[in-house]
C-alpha cells in the first residue's frame, strides 16, 4: 500500500535520512521507533511531501507519488496526523471534521451550499466522531476542550479524509496515562484495512498496537521486523529499550 | 463558519434604517454622500471578504475598482453598447482579472502577498495613464446611468440612485454571507486558521484563495460601474494605490473579519472626510489620529470594540430572556 524506496535527504551537511526503503502491507500498522533525531518526522513528511527528497521515491497503492504536491497525495489517500496540534481552534469539534470530510466529499469549494449540510460530510463527521470518543462534545469549540481530546481531534480530522494510509505523528504526545490507554482502544478499534504508519514513544501503545516495528536510527533503519522480535533485539535493547525494559 | 451574532442583526437593521431616511428625506448633497457611503461599502465589503476572512491583506482593490469602473467606461462609451450589458460586462471583466491575480499572489504570504498585489494595481494604473483608449490623465466622461425606464426608474435622479446602490449593497452583503457560509467560505476559513493543515487535507489551497479573490473581484467591478455612473466621469486616480490603502484604513476602521464592520467604517470615514474636510485642508491627519487610536486601543476597529463590550452580554440576556419566557414543559424537555 505504501513504499519508500532508498528515500534520503540531506539539510546542508547533515543527512537526516539515509537510504530508507519500507513496505507496508494494506491494513498493516507498523510503528516507527528512535530516539531524538532519529529522523522520524522528517521521514513523514517526505512520506507526505511536505519535503522533497534528494533521491529515492515514495509509492501509494502501487503508483509513484514523489513528484505530487501534498494535496494531491492527501487526496489520493496519504492523511497524517502531528506532534503538535494544528487543529482549527476557532472552530468546534463538528467543524473541524467537517473541513475533512468537505474536501474528501468533493464539498470543499462548492460555494451554492453549506459543505457541513451535504449528508456525505455529515454522516463521515459523525463516523468520526465516534472513533475518537468525541461524540459528546461534537459542538464544544476546540478551546473549550482538553488537551487529550485535542490530540484524539487531531487524529479524527486525519481520519475524516477517509485515508487508505494514517500517518500519525506522536499521537499520545503530552497525554496522561489515562489519555493514553483511552488511545490503544482507538486506535485498535479502527478498520482493520486501514494501514497506520506511526511515530511513538510509548513503548507499550507502540508493542500494543504494532503488527511491525521499524527502527531509526541517525536516518537509517537498523530494525525492521515484528514486535517479538524487536523486544528480544539485543541491539534494540542496548541502544532504544533498554530504558523502557528496566523501568 | 461566519455567524450573525444579535448585535449585527442591530447594527445592520439601523444601518438600512438610516441608509433609507437619509435616501428618502435628504437633499441633493446628503444624497451624494450616502452614495458615495454606499460604493465605498460595497468595495470594503469586498476587501473584508479576502483580508478579513481569507488573510489576503490587498492593496489592489482600488485597481479593481478602477478596473470595473474603465470596463464599463469603455463599453458603454466608447463602444456605445448598452450600460446593463457593460455592467455586467464589468462585473465578469473584474471578476476575471482578480482572479488570475489571486491564482498567482496566493502563492506568497505575509507583506510579499501585500506588494504582488500592489505591483498589480500599480500595473493597471500605469497602464491606464499611458493608454489613449482610456483618455490618459484626463480620464473619460459623458457616462450614462443604467436605464430603468421600464421599471418606472430613473436614475438620473440623485435619490433613485441612492436607493439603487442601497439595494446593490444589499445583495452585495448577501451575497458575501452566502459566499462565507458555502463550502468555499468555511474552506477559506480553514486556510486562514491553517493553510498547511488544509493543504494535507487534499485541499488545493491556491485555488480556494483564487476562487475568493475572484468573487472579491467582482464586487469591486461592481463597485466600480456604479462609481462610474455615480460621478458620470472616471480619471486614473480611481486606480491609484491609495484607494487601496484608503480601503484598507476602512476596514480596519470599522473591524476586520467582521462584515458589518466595514460598513460601520464606510460610513464613519465618509462623514469624517466630509465633516473634517470643512473645516480644515489636514482632514486626513485627524483620520490618521483616529485609526492609530483605533489600533493602539486592541480592539478589532469600531464595530469590534462594541461588539467586545456589549456583543457577548447581549447574546446572554437574550437567550436569558428565551428561557425565563419558554414553558416549563418545554425547558424540561430540553
Amino acid at each position: 500500500m505504501l513504499e519508500t524506496r532508498n528515500l534520503d535527504k540531506s539539510f546542508g551537511a547533515v543527512h537526516v535520512t539515509r537510504d530508507v526503503s519500507l513496505k507496508l502491507e494494506r491494513g498493516e500498522r507498523r510503528v516507527i521507533l528512535g530516539p531524538n533525531g532519529a529522523g522520524k518526522t522528517t521521514l513523514f513528511n517526505l512520506l507526505v511531501g511536505e519535503l522533497t527528497p534528494d533521491s529515492g521515491s515514495v509509492h501509494l497503492a502501487g503508483e509513484d507519488v514523489t513528484a505530487l504536491p501534498v494535496s494531491r497525495r492527501a487526496r489520493r489517500g496519504l492523511s497524517r496526523s502531528y506532534q503538535k496540534n494544528t487543529l482549527f481552534d476557532g472552530l468546534t469539534v463538528e467543524e473541524n471534521l467537517g473541513l475533512a470530510a468537505a474536501v474528501h466529499a468533493g464539498h470543499a469549494t462548492q460555494l451554492w451550499s453549506d459543505s457541513l449540510a451535504k449528508p456525505e460530510v455529515r454522516e463521515i463527521v459523525r463516523e468520526v466522531a465516534e472513533q475518537v470518543n468525541l461524540v459528546p462534545h461534537i459542538h464544544a469549540r476546540v478551546s473549550e476542550i482538553s488537551y487529550g481530546m485535542r490530540r484524539q481531534l487531531e487524529v479524527g480530522v486525519a481520519l475524516a479524509t477517509r485515508p487508505l494510509v494514517l500517518l500519525m505523528d506522536e499521537p499520545t504526545s503530552g497525554v496522561g496515562p489515562e489519555m493514553s490507554k483511552g488511545f490503544h482502544d482507538l486506535l485498535n478499534n479502527l478498520p482493520r484495512d486501514l494501514t497506520m504508519l506511526i511515530i511513538e514513544h510509548d513503548m507499550d501503545l507502540a508493542f500494543d498496537v504494532a503488527d511491525t516495528i521499524t527502527v531509526l536510527n541517525y536516518g537509517e533503519v537498523v530494525f525492521d521486523g515484528l514486535p517479538e522480535a524487536a523486544r528480544g533485539s539485543k541491539l534494540l535493547k542496548e541502544i532504544y529499550l533498554g530504558s523502557w525494559e528496566d523501568a | 463558519m461566519f455567524r450573525h451574532s444579535t448585535l449585527r442583526y442591530i447594527t445592520l437593521a439601523l444601518l438600512t434604517s438610516l441608509a433609507l431616511f437619509q435616501a428618502f428625506t435628504a437633499a441633493y448633497f446628503g444624497l451624494e454622500v450616502l452614495t458615495e457611503i454606499l460604493i465605498l461599502a460595497m468595495l470594503v465589503v469586498a476587501l473584508d471578504l479576502v483580508a478579513g476572512f481569507g488573510g489576503m491583506v490587498s492593496l489592489c482593490h482600488g485597481a479593481l475598482m478602477g478596473v470595473g469602473a474603465y470596463a464599463y467606461t469603455t463599453v458603454s462609451v466608447t463602444l456605445g453598447i448598452s450600460p446593463l450589458v457593460a455592467m455586467a460586462g464589468a462585473v465578469a471583466l473584474t471578476g476575471a482579472a482578480a482572479w488570475i491575480i489571486g491564482a498567482i499572489c496566493s502563492r506568497s504570504h505575509g507583506i510579499y502577498f501585500i506588494m504582488a498585489t500592489l505591483a498589480f494595481g500599480q500595473m493597471a494604473y500605469s497602464w491606464v495613464f499611458e493608454a489613449p483608449i482610456f483618455g490618459g490623465d484626463d480620464g473619460l466622461g459623458g457616462i450614462p446611468r443604467l436605464d430603468l425606464g421600464f421599471l418606472g426608474i430613473d436614475l438620473n435622479d440623485s435619490r433613485s440612485f441612492a436607493l439603487f446602490c442601497l439595494a446593490a449593497l444589499g445583495a452585495v452583503y448577501g451575497a458575501a454571507v452566502l459566499i462565507l457560509r458555502s463550502g468555499l467560505g468555511r474552506s477559506l476559513s480553514g486556510v486562514m486558521h491553517n493553510e498547511q493543515r488544509m493543504r494535507a487535507l487534499g485541499l488545493t489551497v491556491w485555488r480556494v484563495k483564487a476562487d475568493v479573490f475572484g468573487l472579491s473581484g467582482m464586487i469591486a467591478g461592481l463597485a466600480g460601474a456604479l462609481a462610474a455612473q455615480h460621478i458620470m466621469y472616471i480619471s486614473p486616480g480611481l486606480l491609484a494605490w491609495t484607494v487601496s490603502g484608503e480601503a484598507l484604513v476602512v476596514v480596519i476602521l470599522g473591524g476586520l473579519g467582521t462584515l458589518v464592520g466595514p460598513l460601520v467604517g464606510a460610513a464613519a470615514f465618509v462623514l469624517l472626510k466630509h465633516e473634517l474636510s470643512a473645516i480644515t485642508t489636514y482632514w486626513h491627519l485627524v483620520v490618521g489620529l483616529v485609526l492609530i487610536g483605533v489600533v493602539m486601543s486592541r480592539a478589532n476597529g469600531i464595530f469590534g470594540w462594541i461588539e467586545a463590550r456589549w456583543g457577548a452580554r447581549l447574546d446572554r440576556r437574550l437567550a436569558d430572556a428565551t428561557r425565563k419566557s419558554a414553558p416549563e414543559e418545554v425547558l424540561n424537555d430540553a
